[in-house]
């Protein structure tokens, strides 16, 4: 094993202790400094990872974290895919974070600056470990820490309207949470495994036993319903614009962009590493989560086209692209999950780059997020205005940009599924 | 390599030759016209090389997938449509200089007018449907500028409904795009058709639909009933954008993309004789008589013109769903006599409109007589347009009523019902401006004309150049109509 | 030789049209001009009719396999001719007359130009070059109905243009469906239409053709799309309303002929509902034009409906489709054209001198300009049908062919419908006649000759009315040749 391959550990371990090093920094400066740094190696080091992996021919590897052979010890789990995220994230968490950061320091107190930092730490570990996770419990323990993360760079700017997100954002949080917990052990319970590859083959056994069909049924439907309300599908969205249409800028672009997907992407890697796509299939819940996907576009989409404030808007644009999402994850078919990866990534770009730049033509008109008070603000900062413009086309699916990619994909998928 | 990668070149440099234009800002007038002018006419005179040179090469600049890339190859259609984008472009841009003096910020303007033109040539170039949608939805970009141009409330708000509906059409063109991927060959434009038939097996229906769909998202910007309402209002663009958009770049790409669809891709043998031949036929017979009669109800001189080319757009359109070798002739043919002679009608107009400002029909009195060039070339052309033999008009009329009789579906003598119709409104409509111009009624007070006289050699030219134009097209309609048939035959 | 008169006889209104109405004064060197030339074009036709039958010339090809043809047969020179010297005479009167309404020259430059189109229509030698010079035709003489400058004017002409493309479309519509069997080829004796390709196709073709004839008609004033004469009429200059009513609906019957015996088979009209149909619209437009003409008080628009009626006459005597029907119906067009110009150019000539315009306004105008009233009684004679001027004996012929033909019923229905229109002319003319020379005798009347140039010409056509009417028998004689090739 060449040391390439140490990077998806070192990543989550690395984040976590810069974590803790910069609650130690006072000036906020060095703490940014000190992540950017951090996300510059993450994302270097996934990179190589990335290659490596590609050129032995695309497998995946396990790492043993704490040579604690398994079933007993945690995993970690990376192939070209994951490594394929984690290097997206960081890029995006570095953009996202120097794309808000004059707004950073504007908004968040001085004294918290580092704090700040911290938590956006605590929450890149918490999304890379979902990402590279093997075993559920862990990615359990990492959505508690990204939950309370998030939570906290919602209210980093100490206003009432964010204080007040914050608040409903935590509760719906933990509930999902919780939902994911009890999910988790009842499946513990009736498999004794908590590794996801020992775990599917007692899922698979249980199936084809017929025995404790109803547990089984019941954590998928707790665990699924649990990440579903993190990731604000329809009819869990409406903590959305609030939340994020507060935040700071960068706090709003992470969000939307970065850890909505990380709990999609959990969800596929339930679907395909613990169940099987064909257990799934015969929950029907792939069926759900397409019909669930298409209410959420057309109705993110129509909230979206109501609003006046341009942050909540493309909050609910966030919530209609997770539909997007769903959709092709409830294709069913693998074509259908590779089209929800590519619009991860690429909503992921978009996103982060939407949110900055209205940041910035927020911060040229008055600090006002009112459309009204935003006309003209592309001519006071054109950069923002160009940056804006390219976003939007990108969003709106138009070709030799992004997410027209994705769109196409997902478009094609839905038509090789046999109807 | 032999070189075919150079039918590139007509399409990028119009993007090269706009962005740095938008960074150059000239402030001399001169110098802007000259750069523009250069611009276009090197342009031009390259795309006519190209055509005449590289036709049939295959050439792609990125593939993304198998069946996805984006390519270029110059066809017979497309010969076509890029000549005649490529000629009528450069008169255009020689009327836009004199007419953009009183309009202001030229610089921008005439950036996105040169992006424009090379979106458009790419259209005409494509190789495939994927070239052709990418192409599509970045016309809609690029002209959305130069619609809300005068950034009033009435520009901004045209140039909302503009994006809307260009929006629609384009996701209605993408489910069409999406579903030949699945069910063709390929994208690419291929005579007769890329479907395959036998992945295809039972489900007809489906494809039938899609092809509706794929029609009526290509044909938003032919303005194809019901989705039309957007060009009316768009004509409050200042006249070389109208004119361009009404009469070459916009919605003859939406017609041009309406018979690559029928012919290139889903193929007319596929098509011919099922319901979604009568529906589209249908709607088109319906563009055609609703056009004539709003713009015989509007007194707006500009908003009549649009109101004429969305019925005229649909003559083309009844053509091409024909699904025969005739009418892909018959609306080819008068896609050429239409743009021709609507560009000059709405450079009359312009003329009028930049000289006198007067707006309406019934400001029209005794112009006639004050205003010669521009009146006799709208005379001319109005004549065309009406389908007085041996004019352009009439040649491309005829052709289409000589393939709708030779079509099977009743559909057709709906169609074929419908022209006639149409023709006597657009007699009327037309007509009232000419009586008006050269027959005032008594007791007209010519002196109230007093300072009204001909725009210069800028406006001027261009006018009679095209009416010169169309007098061409009507004397060479036969040899072109023979070549065409050529084309066609391998349809 | 022969190919170059034609080429004179189609360009030269043309050229005399432009040049004239550039001139700048319409005064002795303008009319003169005029006259001259269009002297010279009438024996152009004359000398191309006798001595060119048969050459073609073609003149341009457009799109689709379609060819625009001149051909010299012997109906066409039959229409030119008289459409020819009719013009010139018409001409000759207006002089006067628009030096009196004003803006000569604009009204001769369409005028005279109008006949090249009349010329194209009659040598055309297919559909399509008549369609085009049919249309030509109406555009051209749009201006001389706008030409008054009035309201009301402005109203018409945009009736007339109307109802024009309306009918030539529906033409046009015809001919595009005819296409497929033939029917765009050159014109022959009997008919072009291939049997072979128009098997399975009859009703289609019948249908297609009944919708052409209706088009077409719509210039003859046939029901019932006839309603723009009665407006275009009154507005129009005089000169203009004469050739509308005299000629221009003659284009008309031409185009309906030329579809009838030139295109189609008579086998697959004759006895078909579209004979019986067309027949009974012939004969309800009879009835309706006389009598509403007899309830009309304006002057010109009596003359209008009368129009509408007598030409209903000629296009009763084509659909009968029986050759001595055929015959009445071309006497009658011969009848009609020269007894309506002179109506209407005497109605000209009544407005110009008294500005009267109404019917009972004829009192003593017998006595002030007899001349004209003379023409006048000549031509009414004429339309009513009393021997020795013209009228009777097409009427005549007309009836024999009806009662012969292969629907008699309907064609006793048509006699009957011909006798009562008969006695309503009488009705809307004779009462005027008497009037005009028996006024009574409280009123005083002087003679007030017109000038010369506007008496000549109603006295030569005159003339010819009672000339051709006398010598009928001798003029039937060529008639009945044109007519024997088409039921051959």
């Amino acid at each position: 094993m060449s040391l390439v391959y140490n990077v998806p550990f070192v990543s989550i371990f690395l984040s976590i202790l810069i974590a803790v090093l910069c609650t130690l920094f006072k000036n906020g400066r060095n703490a940014q400094r000190l992540t950017f740094a951090l996300w510059i190696g993450v994302a270097v080091g996934s990179a190589m990872l990335l290659s490596t992996l590609m050129f032995n021919g695309g497998t995946s590897f396990t790492y043993a974290a704490g040579h604690y052979p398994a079933p007993w010890g945690n995993e970690l789990r990376a192939g070209p895919l994951e490594a394929l995220f984690a290097l997206v994230y960081s890029i995006v968490m570095l953009l996202s974070l120097s794309g808000g950061a004059e707004h950073t320091f504007e908004d968040v107190v001085e004294e918290k600056v580092s704090l700040y930092y911290t938590v956006m730490n605590l929450l890149f570990a918490g999304m890379l470990a979902l990402i590279y996770t093997n075993d559920i419990f862990t990615s359990y323990v990492f959505i508690e820490i990204s939950t309370i993360a998030a939570c906290s760079i919602i209210m980093a700017k100490g206003e009432g309207e964010s204080l007040l997100e914050s608040m409903r954002y935590l509760i719906m949080y933990l509930i999902g949470s919780t939902m994911f917990l009890f999910g988790v052990v009842i499946l513990y319970s009736i498999t004794g495994h908590l590794l996801m590859e020992f775990l599917q083959k007692e899922i698979v056994a249980l199936w084809m036993s017929g025995e404790y069909q109803l547990p089984l049924a019941a954590s998928l439907a707790l665990m699924l319903i649990g990440l579903c309300i993190k990731t604000a599908i329809f009819p869990f969205h409406s903590i959305l614009p609030g939340a994020h249409g507060s935040a700071t800028t960068a706090s709003s672009a992470v969000l939307s962009g970065l850890l909505l997907e990380s709990y999609v992407i959990l969800i596929i890697k339930i679907f395909y590493r613990v169940f099987t796509p064909e257990i799934i299939a015969s929950y029907h819940v792939y069926d759900i989560m397409f019909a669930f996907g298409i209410i959420a576009m057309l109705l993110g989409s129509y909230y979206a086209l109501k609003e006046d404030d341009i942050k909540r808007m493309l909050a609910y644009s966030s919530a209609a692209q997770m539909g997007y999402i769903f959709v092709a994850i409830g294709i069913g078919t693998n074509a259908g999950a590779v089209a929800a990866c590519l619009h991860i990534i690429t909503h992921a770009f978009t996103k982060a780059m939407l949110f900055t730049t209205s940041g910035a033509l927020i911060g040229v008109s008055g600090h006002s997020r009112d459309f009204y008070d935003l006309r003209g603000a592309a001519h006071r900062d054109r950069l923002a205005g160009i940056g804006f413009t390219i976003g939007a086309i990108s969003m709106i699916g138009v070709p030799l940009l992004a997410c027209f990619v994705s769109k196409l994909y997902i478009a094609i998928a839905s038509l090789i599924y046999p109807p | 390599m032999n070189g075919s990668w150079m039918i590139f070149i007509p399409v990028i440099a119009p993007f090269l030759a706009g962005f740095v234009l938008s960074q150059l800002r000239f402030e001399e007038r001169r110098k802007r016209e000259i750069y523009c002018t250069i611009s276009v006419g090197v342009n031009t005179l390259l795309s006519l090389l190209m055509i005449s040179l590289f036709r049939g090469e295959y050439v792609t600049l990125v593939r993304f997938t198998e069946k996805l890339s984006f390519s270029l190859r110059i066809d017979g259609f497309g010969a076509v449509f890029g000549t005649m984008v490529a000629l009528l472009w450069f008169v255009t841009t020689i009327y836009a200089f004199e007419y953009m003096k009183h309009e202001g910020r030229e610089n921008i303007f005439f950036s996105f007018f040169l992006m424009s033109y090379g979106v458009v040539m790419g259209i005409a170039f494509s190789a495939n449907l994927m070239t052709l949608y990418i192409f599509y939805e970045m016309l809609t970009l690029f002209t959305f500028p130069l619609v809300i141009h005068a950034m009033g409330a009435r520009d901004r708000h045209a140039g909302k409904l503009y994006l809307v509906y260009s929006m629609l059409g384009a996701a209605l063109a993408f489910m069409g795009l999406i579903f030949v991927h699945q069910y063709g060959y390929s994208l690419d434009f291929t005579p007769g058709g890329v479907l395959n038939l036998e992945l295809i097996g039972e489900k007809t229906e489906l494809l039938q639909l899609i092809f509706v769909m794929t029609f009526f998202g290509f044909g938003v910007k032919a303005a194809v009933f019901p989705f039309w309402k957007w060009l009316p209002g768009a004509s409050v663009a200042p006249t070389p954008v109208t004119a361009l958009l009404h009469a070459v770049a916009v919605v003859k790409s939406g017609v041009f993309a309406v018979g690559r669809s029928i012919y290139f891709i889903f193929g007319s043998s596929f098509l011919a004789g099922t319901w979604a031949q009568d529906v589209t036929m249908l709607f088109a017979a319906i563009t055609i008589v609703m056009g004539s009669a709003m713009a015989l109800a509007t007194p707006h001189f500009k908003r009549r013109l649009a109101y004429s080319t969305i019925s005229n757009l649909s003559y083309i359109l009844f053509a091409f769903t024909l699904m025969s070798p005739a009418g892909f002739v018959a609306g080819t043919l008068h896609m050429l006599a239409h743009a021709v002679i609507k560009i000059t009608l709405f450079f009359c107009a312009g003329a009028v409109l930049y000289k006198t400002s007067r707006e309406f029909i019934w400001q029209l009195d005794g112009m006639g007589r004050k205003m010669p060039i521009v009146f006799g070339c709208f005379t001319i052309c109005s004549l065309g347009l009406m389908g007085v033999p041996p004019l352009a008009g009439f040649s491309s009329k005829w052709a289409i009523g000589v393939a709708a009789a030779a079509c099977d579906s009743p559909m057709a003598i709906v169609g074929t019902a419908a022209l006639i119709i149409s023709a006597l409104l657009t007699a009327c409509y037309l007509f009232a401006v000419i009586l008006r111009a050269y027959f005032p009624l008594n007791g007209f007070d010519y002196n109230s004309l007093a300072k009204v006289k001909d725009p210069n050699w800028l406006m001027t030219v261009p006018l009679v150049v095209l009416t010169g134009a169309s007098l061409v097209l009507a004397a060479g309609m036969s040899p072109l109509s023979q070549w065409l048939a050529t084309v066609a035959a391998g349809l | 030789m022969a190919s170059g008169l034609l080429v004179i006889a189609l360009f030269l209104p043309l050229f005399t049209g432009l040049t004239a109405g550039d001139m700048r004064k319409a005064g002795r060197t303008f009319r003169r001009y005029i006259v001259w030339l269009l002297s010279f074009e009438v024996l152009a036709v004359l000398a191309l009719v006798i001595g060119g039958q048969g050459t073609v010339l073609p003149l341009l090809k457009v799109a689709g396999g379609l060819q625009l043809v001149l051909r010299v047969d012997a109906m066409g020179s039959l229409f030119a001719v008289v459409f020819s010297i009719i013009w010139l005479l018409v001409a000759v009167f207006g002089f006067e007359y628009m030096a009196h309404e004003g803006k000569s020259q604009r009204f001769y430059l369409f005028y005279i130009c109008t006949l090249s189109a009349l010329i194209g229509v009659c040598f055309a030698a297919n559909m399509a070059t008549l369609y085009m010079f049919f249309e030509m035709m109406a555009l051209l003489t749009v201006p001389l109905i706008i030409h008054s400058g009035t309201e009301d004017s402005y109203m018409a002409t945009l009736k007339y243009l109307g109802y024009s493309i309306f009918g030539a479309g529906l033409g046009l519509l015809g001919i595009f469906f005819l296409a497929p069997y033939g029917g765009i080829g050159s014109f022959v004796a009997g008919g072009n239409l291939d049997p072979a390709l128009l098997a399975g196709h009859e009703e289609l073709a019948l249908a297609m053709y009944f919708v052409a004839i209706i088009g077409f008609g719509c210039k003859a004033g046939l029901l019932p799309l006839h309603a723009w004469l009665p407006t275009a009429h009154p507005v129009a200059p005089s000169p203009a309303s004469a050739v509308l009513s005299g000629i221009i609906t003659k284009a008309g019957v031409l185009a309906i002929l030329r579809m009838t015996y030139f295109v189609f088979p008579a086998e697959l009209l004759r006895g078909s509902w579209v004979q019986a149909a067309l027949l009974i619209l012939a004969i309800c437009t009879v009835f309706t034009g006389s009598m509403l003409a007899y309830k009309e008080k304006l002057l010109k628009r009596r003359l209008a409906y009368s129009t509408v009626s007598q030409v209903s006459y000629v296009l009763f005597g084509i659909f009968l489709l029986h050759p001595v029907a055929l015959l009445g119906a071309l006497l009658q067009f011969i009848y009609h054209a020269l007894a309506k110009n002179i109506l209407f150019l005497s109605a000209g000539a009544i407005i110009m001198k008294t500005h009267h315009t109404t019917v009972d306004k004829f009192s003593g105008l017998g006595r002030r300009m007899p001349l004209m009233m003379g023409a006048f009684t000549v031509a009414s004679l004429s339309l009513v049908g009393i021997p020795p001027c013209g009228g009777f004996v097409s009427k005549w012929y007309l009836c024999v062919g009806a009662l012969d033909s292969a629907t008699p019923l309907i064609g006793m229905v048509g006699m009957v419908v011909l006798m009562v229109s008969a006695l309503l002319t009488a009705g809307y003319l004779l009462p005027l006649v008497i009037a005009a020379f028996f006024p009574g005798r409280d009123v005083e009347v002087k003679r007030d000759l017109l000038p010369e140039s506007m008496s000549v010409p109603l006295v030569i056509l005159a003339l010819l009315v009672v000339c051709l009417g006398l010598g009928a028998g001798w003029l039937a004689q060529p008639l009945n040749a044109i007519v024997a090739t088409l039921f051959a």
